[in-house]
């Protein structure tokens, strides 16, 4: 059997083409996965709009997420939670994650204030000041 | 042993074509990243909210404006008639969301550490509600907290 001969002129070496393909690959994963993890509890509302807001990620407190749908369900964690039930559980979030305890609150800019009352009320009653609303810097088209 | 066919053709058009696969493998990556990495959600920010230690507790009666002349804090009532929302701002009526900037920033200039208490009716639209709250926080106010009922039977 004769062996194959390969042309000197051929230059041996890394190929980067796969390398990058597999590292580009495991980029977009990670982007995408995070992305949707992040996706996963916030419902699609039509925020308020505010111009005075801060950016989302500026702070690093530990933070739940109250999404309040527009007919007042209250939603936590993806799961709907009752409003008298609502200051016992954020005691118990309190105690576990501590006093700097973030509550945001999601809610649609049609909704009354009569659905966010009993939030506001219910941090108050557990301990935490830590209140921030969920806004839009300008109008969006829905 | 058959040997790849690219290495039999001496003429390189076979290398040219595995090229040009990778190429517009390489490509396509960078372009579904590129997109991926454009967010097609809408940025999302936050609006700080205080909540002062007593109202939560205070009944809504001991929330009643001072006398214009001399304030102690603001009070904005926000009521509903259905279809749109009205202000009152220490007990004056005010007709339109852009008469409030100026009332506020007239309040400012006299006194812009007062504490800002924002009171809306149950009905008003939580749209209308943060408007006023950015509104007074635009205007210099700093220390703007929310009212709130107490809860019924409580």
């Amino acid at each position: 059997m004769k062996t194959p001969r390969y042309s000197r002129a051929r230059k041996l070496g890394i190929d980067m083409t796969p390398m990058i393909d597999v590292v580009f690959l495991l980029i977009i994963f990670f982007l995408v996965s995070s992305h949707l993890a992040k996706q996963e509890t916030q419902l699609d509302l039509p925020l308020p709009i505010a111009k005075s807001g801060e950016n989302a990620d500026s702070r690093q407190t530990p933070r739940v997420t109250l999404n309040v749908t527009e007919a007042g369900q209250i939603l936590m964690a993806g799961r709907e939670i009752d409003s008298s039930a609502l200051p016992m559980r954020l005691v118990q979030l309190r105690e576990t994650e501590g006093n700097d305890l973030e509550v945001r609150i999601r809610g649609s800019r049609d909704s009354a204030y009569a659905f966010f009352e009993p939030i506001m009320l219910s941090c108050t009653e557990a301990g935490i000041w830590n209140v921030t609303f969920a806004v839009f810097e300008r109008e969006t088209r829905q | 042993m058959k040997r790849p066919s690219s290495y039999l053709r001496r003429d390189g058009a076979g290398d040219s074509d595995q090229a040009m696969t990778s190429m517009i493998d390489v490509i396509f990556l960078l372009l579904v990243f590129f997109v991926c990495t454009s967010s097609f959600q809408i940025i999302e920010h936050i609006l700080p909210s205080q909540m002062s230690s007593t109202l939560g507790t205070q009944p809504v009666e001991a929330l009643d404006p001072p006398p214009d002349a001399d304030f102690d804090n603001v009070v904005i009532r926000i009521g509903w008639d259905g279809s749109r929302p009205n202000w009152k701002i220490n007990d004056t009526p005010i007709e339109s969301f852009e008469q409030i900037r100026a009332h506020l920033q007239a309040l400012a200039s006299v006194k812009v550490d007062a504490p800002l208490i924002l009171h809306p009716d149950p009905a008003v639209p939580l749209g209308y509600v943060i408007q006023s709250y950015d509104e007074a926080k635009l205007t210099g106010f700093q220390k703007v907290s929310f009212a709130v009922n107490p809860r019924k039977g409580g």
